[in-house]
């Protein structure tokens, strides 16, 4: 991984993604793409693609039938680069740390690989590498940045729902949603993510369903 | 189950060294009326197995990590993060007490003073107690985020704590036998009331423990969150029969200890079975506790994703 803090002066006060669930497909080119930019190994996703799904049957009482009353929807994930970082607070070396642009940071000359980040995050962002005996996160593409280029993740989004910039911007535009369900409480980090809920998204905390893909996340 | 086993040693060991050193402290401080000399002769061999076992401990905490070279950037965060804390104090805990151990062993300085630097290392242990209790109570960590973690990680630290010191008690005096020694009355007595104190405290640790488990698991089923019911469902399904046998192993060593000491005190000799009971006792016990941290760690299961 290629210093760029240099080559990439501060923009933006904080950035932030924005995906417009109602038009997620869950098709994971976001996470192949962010896969594919940053070289990563089988078993370390910066970005994931969370199903989430339940339901069951309702029944029609005039009519003595059932009807099904299933949902599914998909939350793309990688690390939200929180104002109240975990990661940041229980670390115990400073390895991790708010960066340019507000991007949470690992410098891997000074991580000790403790692993104590993966603990705490609710998002799952700080994933370890054996290979490297340090935590790898997701930098938000800060050489793609520099270079004026979109994310890989949001480059690759063939539904054009998954997006980033200011989050003070995507937030006056948007909403400030990000409570739904199987993400933790926001209150938690404060992450810098907007989402538009899909129809039948669920609040955190108050959900029915389950996570259907719990070994991709 | 194996993955923490780094973890585990770490914390059982510390916490059964930093226990170990307290119940030394009290069993100075209650003898304050017997003869020094005897106290220390019978206890300062348990003092000193406490600095190669600790050592062990944070060996093995290295292991934990990806790039173990560089473990002293733990050190970096103390103003925030707990495990910086933890590290901290585990140092500090190792090096005041390693120093009174050897002011102890060369008799240097009054015996005053040294008292004073037990006296610190135990204050300091029992900080490094409480901050590997805040490492655990993380907010996204329903099964650790709870008061059951401190109360348990102290009753682990005195019963593992008081269980070795009387294990050691009986071995020093044994091999102090099998080299000839002469007997010698006042030794054995004072083993003896140390036994019976430690035998109290660990009926008091075990009671502590088997209230906390109900009502932790209570706490953590009424929870709601999909981490928190995942959590107790590996305790009590996928790993339900190592939970029962942690339980029936501590029961046992305390329960051992309990009934040969109230059969044998009556008729006190030096027969060699009073040296077997203290350290069966301590082997069951440790490796209930050892099953237990196991379980501890396997029961993670974080809130979101």
């Amino acid at each position: 991984m290629t210093d760029v803090t240099k080559a990439n002066p501060t923009k933006y006060k904080q950035l932030g993604f924005y995906l417009d669930q109602t038009g997620c497909t869950g098709c994971k080119a976001c996470q192949i793409a962010c896969k594919d930019k940053n070289d990563l190994p089988v078993g370390i996703s910066w970005r994931r693609v969370a199903e989430y799904s339940g339901g069951g049957w309702s029944q029609d009482e005039s009519e003595g039938t059932f009807k099904p009353n299933i949902f599914t929807y998909y939350t793309s994930v990688a690390c939200n680069h929180c104002q109240d970082p975990i990661c940041i607070r229980v670390c115990p070396t400073q390895a991790m740390h708010k960066s340019n642009n507000g991007i949470v940071g690992i410098d891997p000359t000074v991580c000790i690989g403790c692993r104590y980040c993966e603990w705490a995050c609710p998002y799952g962002a700080p994933q370890f590498s054996a290979d490297k005996g340090v935590m790898t996160k997701c930098n938000f593409c800060q050489d793609f940045l520099a270079e004026g280029r979109d994310p890989a993740c949001v480059a690759a989004c063939p539904s054009r729902v998954l997006h980033f910039g200011e989050i003070d911007d995507l937030r006056k535009k948007h909403g400030d949603t990000a409570d739904i369900e199987p993400l933790p409480d926001p209150k938690i980090t404060k992450p810098n993510l907007v989402i538009t809920p899909h129809k039948d998204a669920q609040k955190s905390g108050h959900g029915h369903g389950v996570l259907a893909n719990p070994n991709e996340v | 189950m194996l993955s923490e086993l780094p973890l585990v040693i770490f914390t059982i060991i510390a916490q059964m060294s930093v226990g170990s050193f307290v119940v030394l402290g009290l069993i100075h401080l209650f003898g304050a009326r017997t003869d020094r000399d005897v106290i220390d002769k019978v206890s300062d061999p348990a003092l000193y197995a406490i600095g190669p076992i600790l050592a062990l401990g944070l060996l093995a905490s290295m292991m934990h990590l990806g790039t173990p070279i560089r473990a002293i950037n733990a050190l970096r965060h103390l103003d925030s993060s707990w495990l910086s804390r933890e590290i901290l104090f585990g140092l500090l805990f190792a090096a005041i007490g390693g120093a009174f151990a050897f002011t102890q062993w060369f008799k240097w300085f009054t015996p005053r003073l040294r008292q004073a630097l037990a006296g610190l290392a135990a204050v300091i242990g029992l900080a490094l107690i409480w901050s590997m209790t805040m490492v655990y109570l993380l907010p996204t960590v329903p099964a650790w985020d709870s008061w059951a973690t401190p109360v348990r990680f102290f009753a682990t630290t005195f019963l593992l704590g008081s269980l070795a010191v009387g294990a050691a008690l009986v071995i020093t005096a044994d091999v102090r036998r099998r080299r000839g020694a002469v007997a010698d009355e006042a030794s054995d007595q004072v083993i003896m009331s140390c036994l019976r104190g430690i035998t109290t405290g660990a009926i008091a640790m075990l009671g502590i423990e088997f209230v906390v488990l109900p009502l932790y698991l209570g706490q953590l089923a009424t929870d709601g969150s999909a981490a928190a019911t995942g959590s107790v469902k590996t305790l009590a399904t996928t790993y339900d029969a190592y939970a029962v046998t942690q339980l029936v192993l501590v029961f046992l060593g305390v329960a051992l200890l309990g009934v040969f000491l109230s059969r044998l005190a009556k008729r006190f000799s030096t027969a060699r079975v009073l040296a077997i009971a203290p350290v069966a006792a301590f082997v069951l016990v440790f490796t209930g506790e050892i099953i237990g941290r196991m379980l501890f760690y396997a029961t993670y299961a974080r809130v979101g994703l």
